[in-house]
């Protein structure tokens, strides 16, 4: 009778792990819109000041209310695709265009603007093409850009690049050398915060741009494995492992995040020189240290690898992030107004304010007028010029890869895999 | 009135609609998702449309997958260093817990906060506490070398132990503590009479007594081990690499990372049959299901 009992729990203990799951598919989370308001969903961040500020301002002319809902930002993908399909899907959501949506058009849930921007011809006009096309698929546009253009970039503290004698390195040899220089200095020369893993797959995507153009990743994603054993893609893994094993991330990266602010923490507190990340850095340093972001925090692009196939140009990155809408939403007129706001003064000057860079038409006469026009010139002219910007591996291949590519760049690191082992870790990632 | 006592001394056992709250219950959040589990680990399902039957492939992809097999061993790497650590730290506490002393009961309460915190604020607590920079690591460098504790294999299982060992003693200890109470006085008076002292007392009156409680945590620990979860997924996100990538965060990864709700219904099932076959084992080699008194002759 006891060991029946006992099963019994045993049964109730893994069911309810079982139950976890089969909930979670069924969605749950945030409550279903009321009849009168319409939900937005957004990736949860220092950025979430411009959106909370939009959609008070459109409250305050509206009948219909818009709702904004945040998930921390290493949760949203997953949110968003287990209650994208259910009663409690929101709206409007945050997402990053291209290859993030693709499986919701595909499954038909995503409400095409067209319609939208027939009646207001602005709601695409007043938008940069070059990121618009982002969000368009099968030739119907799915996404109005809501946030900054995201490029990549080498930021550094210039009091701990000053101290010890370097520039910022305009090529890799630089780079190797100030890696030396900084090492000598007693400090960390570049931070990682490695226990992220996309912070650790920066470096591999930019270091495949340089090497050998963007092409190689283009290939490698419509299908043509082989380009992984090139070798332009072993010229690119070996100056990777030259540089981990010139110490030039320390030893204790993969203990650093930066979502935690551990590796901004680094480069703020001048523990360390460099910090390869994503412009949001910049929000991300003004939100934690205002006083470094405004006198010692710089910035570059990356390094130029000499004889590589890639423009110094070329970047990496985000081009922006889009709203979509879901074709089931009951108040697709009230949404139209809202995403006027995308375009709106207001937006502009809410985003140029946080740091980040807005892709409207309308953005180059604020440029001057923001908090720091000399960075955000900076990157606008960097995203105008650059003759290719390739979206981030993770979000380029389909979600499943995530983690095996999450993987394999922070096993490369940390020596668990060779150059064969991550050549053959990516050619088992499954293509479209 | 007819009171319960009386109505089993009738012959009339309570009738079966007593029973059917807890059968519902029981059915409804245990049975049927355990049933959608096993059918949706029959089939290929992004989360998005509907699920197409796919036949074993989600089994045999999985009976191949070294991460898979790697991920057990580490589940039961874990569970097993975790019992090894909490059991004795726990029944030392409980007993030291039991004794009537006022000091003990405040000192008590102070060691049982963990158990009231979330596993999550735990994790994020710990993290920030062993941060290679800022955090502890930084200012006792003698004991921590560089730091790198989260990216290491035996750091981030050490880790991984010692945060559940200091969340989930307390709730051991409680439970030793309470049995330790309701061991007879007269049972200590008897052996001090035979001259016995503390420490002998305790190897054989107070641990034979705690046999049955300790069995009750072992299985508690087995289980909840195996399920381990929250601090993975704060503290190490399963890596370096897929060092700390156990069962249950291997599950996740699949299910909500990457969206094969097929794959990840696949190891939760083999979870729900690898952690009833331990408790089944534990519970037959202790001989637990006899629950044999330890009070006979008294």
């Amino acid at each position: 009778m006891k060991t029946r009992a006992r099963f019994r729990r045993a049964v109730a203990g893994g069911a309810v792990l079982a139950l976890s799951l089969a909930l979670a598919a069924c969605g749950g989370g945030s409550s279903a819109g009321g009849s009168n308001e319409f939900h937005v969903l957004v990736y949860g961040d220092a950025g979430n000041r411009v959106e909370k500020q939009l959609v008070a301002t459109f409250n305050k002319t509206s009948e219909v209310k818009a709702v904004l809902d945040t998930v921390p930002g290493a949760d949203y993908q997953q949110k968003l695709q287990t209650v994208i399909n259910t009663p409690q899907a929101p709206d409007v959501f945050f997402n990053w265009g291209g290859g993030s949506i693709q499986p919701f058009v595909e499954a038909d849930l995503l409400l095409p603007l067209d319609d939208m921007i027939k009646k207001d011809p602005g709601l695409k006009a007043n938008f940069l093409p070059s990121v618009f096309e982002t969000a368009r698929v099968g030739g119907k546009s799915y996404g109005v850009p809501m946030r900054g253009t995201q490029p990549v970039l080498l930021f550094h503290n210039k009091k701990v690049l000053a101290d010890a004698g370097v520039e910022p390195p305009r090529s890799w040899d630089d780079l190797l050398a100030a890696v030396k220089e900084l090492k000598g200095a007693g400090v960390t020369p570049i931070a990682l915060g490695g226990g992220d893993k996309w912070t650790t797959m920066m470096w591999f995507e930019y270091l495949y741009d340089r090497v050998a153009g963007p092409e190689l990743f283009k290939k490698a994603l419509a299908g043509e494995k082989e380009v992984w054993e090139s070798a332009d893609s072993r010229k690119a893994l070996d100056m990777l492992r030259q540089l981990v094993d010139a110490g030039a991330f320390g030893t204790n990266y993969d203990s650093v995040k930066f979502t935690d602010g551990g590796s901004p923490a680094l480069l703020a507190s001048g523990k360390a020189g460099f910090e390869l990340m994503g412009s949001w850095a910049y929000s991300t340093q003004q939100e934690a240290d205002p006083g470094f972001a405004r006198n010692d925090l710089g910035y570059g692009t990356f390094p130029s690898v000499a004889g590589g196939k890639g423009d110094a140009a070329g970047l990496v990155g985000n081009t922006n992030n889009f709203y979509s809408v879901r074709k089931s939403t009951k108040h697709a007129e009230a949404i139209a107004e809202f995403l006027k706001l995308m375009y709106s003064d207001e937006f502009v000057e809410a985003q140029l304010a946080m740091g980040n860079l807005p892709t409207t038409t309308n953005t180059t006469k604020f440029l001057d007028s923001a908090d720091n026009p000399e960075y955000l010139r900076y990157q606008y002219d960097l995203v105008d010029k650059a003759p290719a910007f390739q979206l981030s591996w993770d979000q380029a291949y389909p979600p499943k890869n995530m983690t095996p590519i999450y993987v394999a760049v922070q096993q490369f690191f940390n020596k668990q895999l060779d150059a064969d082992g991550f050549i053959k870790a990516m050619q088992d990632l499954t293509t479209v | 009135m007819v009171s319960p006592a009386s109505s089993v001394q009738d012959g009339h056992r309570p009738g079966l609609g007593w029973a059917l709250p807890a059968v519902v219950f029981f059915a409804l959040f245990a049975v049927v998702p355990l049933v959608l589990v096993a059918v949706l680990s029959f089939t290929t399902w992004s989360g998005l449309g509907t699920p197409e039957f796919s036949g074993f492939d989600n089994w045999v992809t999985l009976f191949h997958d070294p991460v898979m097999i790697k991920s057990l061993w580490l589940s039961v790497l874990l569970t097993g260093l975790g019992v090894l650590v909490q059991t004795p730290l726990s029944i030392l506490l409980g007993v030291w817990a039991a004794g009537p002393q006022r000091n003990r009961a405040v000192l008590s309460a102070v060691f049982f906060v963990p158990l009231l915190l979330s596993a999550t604020a735990v994790s994020v607590l710990w993290r920030a506490l062993l941060d290679p920079n800022f955090g502890v690591p930084a200012e006792a460098a003698w004991l921590f070398g560089d730091g790198n504790l989260l990216g290491s294999r035996t750091g981030a299982v050490a880790v991984l132990v010692l945060v559940s060992t200091w969340q989930f003693t307390p709730l051991h200890a409680l439970i030793h503590q309470g049995a330790t109470r309701a061991i007879p006085a007269v049972l200590y008076q008897a052996a001090e009479i035979d001259g016995a002292g503390r420490v002998r007392q305790f190897f054989h009156i107070t641990l034979p007594q705690l046999r049955n409680s300790i069995i009750t945590s072992v299985i508690l620990m087995v289980v909840g081990g195996l399920t381990t979860f929250d601090t993975v997924l704060i503290l190490t996100q399963g890596g370096p690499g897929t060092d700390t990538t156990i069962s249950a965060y291997y599950m996740y990864q699949k299910a909500f990372k990457g969206f094969e709700f097929g794959a990840g219904a696949a190891i939760a099932l083999l979870l729900v049959l690898v952690a009833t076959a331990v408790s089944l084992v534990v519970v037959r080699v202790s001989g637990f299901d006899k629950m044999a008194g330890t009070k006979e002759g008294m």
